[in-house]
């Protein structure tokens, strides 16, 4: 049996979770290594809400770790594991104030894989808009006049060429 | 409180923008003042854009020894990216110990380093890598590539390499896949400036000329010597001759073509390990072919070939199980013998008379050649790649 450790969200809620799942953020592996996880960690900037989903996210990267560790690799060395992108595709589907919830978590907490997974969720949604329209999606306040705007585009064109 | 994009830290806002590319991040700028004044610092967003492409295989802020611009280094490293993995030789202009006809490239600590793969002749699978070509940029932005034509010296650090006696060389890009290096003749050490060396060579000349126009009235061709002489004087300086390399894009097999890419092994009657290259056409065969003679200009006969790349699976018949069966491995001195099990077969043929031959294909993906003419069977193994760099490798 794996050692269980208690999560405590900051509007008090707490979460068991098995040790290797808490291993996946670096914040509570190191609490774990430092020995001072005996009356459940606190953390204090993350919600119930939030925390239930970076608890989801790890929880299932160790499951498809460890199938993947066990099971037959192809022998070109692929480890391609379409099932969880497709699992991680659906899991950020969630509304933006959220998203940007687990993004500062997921910094907070350190778990690498999930910043980037929202981190990229977020550009995705910027790919391909105008201005006006990562505005509308983002709501973003526009402080230019159109004028402004034009000599904003043109410098910036320039610089990234 | 509902959380939105402009409420999330900066640190954070710049790590989702490096996920964007350049024209991307341009439309974000125009969004507000504010994010143009964060897209506008070359130490905020450039910085943090080559740390998310590039920050896991080389160390960002030792490049140009930390004084150049990120927005500098994102393109510099955009385009040398190009060059990570396998390229061949194309044509031979150098003498075969300074040429290699296949080199490695990958991400050292502040430069792209390519290095020769050669059989290590120690009679086992290994491959021996020597440092060829280092590319860098300078503190002032300026790129810097150097030879290293003994490959004696593993770089550690670009700036040791102005120190030693190495060729300083331009690597043009000629579009996908096709590189052309070439010695910087303007950059060598012990050449004076071209200004100083037109002017000593204008006097000698001069001189020559007078005694010659003394000797015989009639002496032409004053402009023809002193254009052969300059030539000549720059051949003299002149270490290496320029070489193109193109690049090997399918070095790895996979499920649809178990054959394809890099191989090593050892051959009948030979006792070094060879280097091959298996490619599929179009029409549906394939191809083997030394790796050595690839880059000789004129053409050579390939080790097999067969039209038809489709394998047949076990069982197979008596007579086939008998021509398997009689072999002899041709094995390393050293190293591991493993028996392989054969899921597959294919007739191949090769120029010899008679050339007819097989190929087995094993269960673990690697395959091994044989003809009917002898009773050997060359077992290959992959030149593979483990995290990068180059497995099995004995580094110079």
């Amino acid at each position: 049996m794996s050692k269980k450790i208690i999560l405590i969200s900051s509007d008090g809620q707490s979460f068991e979770v098995d040790e290797a799942v808490a291993r996946e953020c670096g914040t509570i592996k190191n609490a774990i290594e430092d020995k001072c996880t005996d009356n459940g960690i606190p953390l204090a900037n993350v919600t119930s809400a939030t925390l239930a989903k970076v608890i989801e996210y790890c929880k299932k990267h160790v499951e498809a770790a460890a199938k993947a560790s066990a099971g037959d690799k192809d022998i070109y060395g692929s480890n391609e594991d379409i099932e969880l992108k497709t699992w991680d595709d659906d899991f950020v589907k969630v509304d933006q104030p959220l998203l940007f919830d687990i993004i500062l978590a997921a910094n907070y907490l350190d778990v690498p894989g999930l910043l980037d997974l929202t981190c990229q969720t977020v550009a995705d949604m910027m790919r391909g808009k105008t201005p006006d329209e990562i505005r509308t999606i983002f709501h973003i306040k526009k402080d230019y006049t159109p004028e402004e705007e034009a000599a904003v585009r043109e410098e910036n064109a320039w610089a990234f060429m | 409180m509902a959380l939105a994009l402009c409420d999330i830290p900066e640190d954070l806002q710049l790590r989702i923008l490096s996920f964007l590319s350049p024209p991307e991040i341009c439309s974000f700028a125009c969004t507000s003042k504010r994010f143009a004044s964060l897209c506008r610092e070359d130490r905020k967003i450039w910085r943090v854009m080559c740390d998310q492409k590039w920050g896991k295989n080389t160390q960002i802020q030792k490049w140009g020894n930390g004084r150049i611009a990120y927005k500098l280094l994102y393109r510099t490293l955009n385009r040398l990216e190009d060059l990570i993995g396998f390229w061949r030789l194309c044509g031979r202009a150098n003498p075969a110990d300074s040429s290699p006809p296949l080199v490695f490239f990958e991400w050292g600590s502040s430069f792209v380093l390519g290095s020769r793969v050669l059989a290590t002749n120690d009679d086992t699978y290994r491959v021996r890598k020597t440092p060829f070509l280092v590319l860098g940029i300078s503190s002032e932005g300026r790129t810097e590539n150097f030879l290293d034509l003994d490959g004696n010296h593993v770089p550690v650090d670009l700036s040791e390499l102005e120190r030693a006696n190495l060729v300083p060389v331009d690597v043009n890009f000629m579009g996908s896949g096709h590189i052309m290096v070439e010695e910087n003749p303007c950059l060598s050490k012990g050449s004076s400036s071209s200004s100083g060396e037109d002017e000593e060579g204008r006097e000698d000349v001069v001189v020559t000329e007078m005694y010659t126009q003394l000797a015989n009235r009639t002496s032409p061709g004053g402009d023809r010597r002193r254009k052969r002489k300059k030539e000549k004087e720059r051949q003299a300086r002149i270490k290496w001759e320029p070489e193109h390399f193109i690049k090997v894009s399918d070095f790895s097999p996979t499920f649809a073509k178990p054959l394809q890419g890099l191989w090593k092994g050892f051959c009948e009657g030979r006792r070094n390990m060879e280097l091959y290259l298996v490619k599929y056409d179009e029409v549906g065969g394939v191809v083997c072919k030394k790796v050595e003679d690839l880059s000789l200009s004129r053409q050579t006969s390939p080790v097999f070939w067969t039209p038809n790349h489709v394998f047949m699976r076990s069982p197979f018949s008596v007579e086939e199980e008998m021509i398997l069966d009689s072999r002899i491995h041709i094995t390393p001195l050293h190293g591991e013998v493993h028996e392989q099990v054969v899921s597959g077969m294919l007739y191949m043929n090769s120029s010899y008379d008679p050339g007819e031959g097989r190929v087995w294909l094993y269960e673990n993906g690697t395959f091994g050649f044989g003809f009917l003419r002898d009773q050997f069977i060359t077992d290959l193994k992959r030149v593979a790649l483990e995290d990068g760099c180059l497995a099995d490798a004995l580094d110079a």
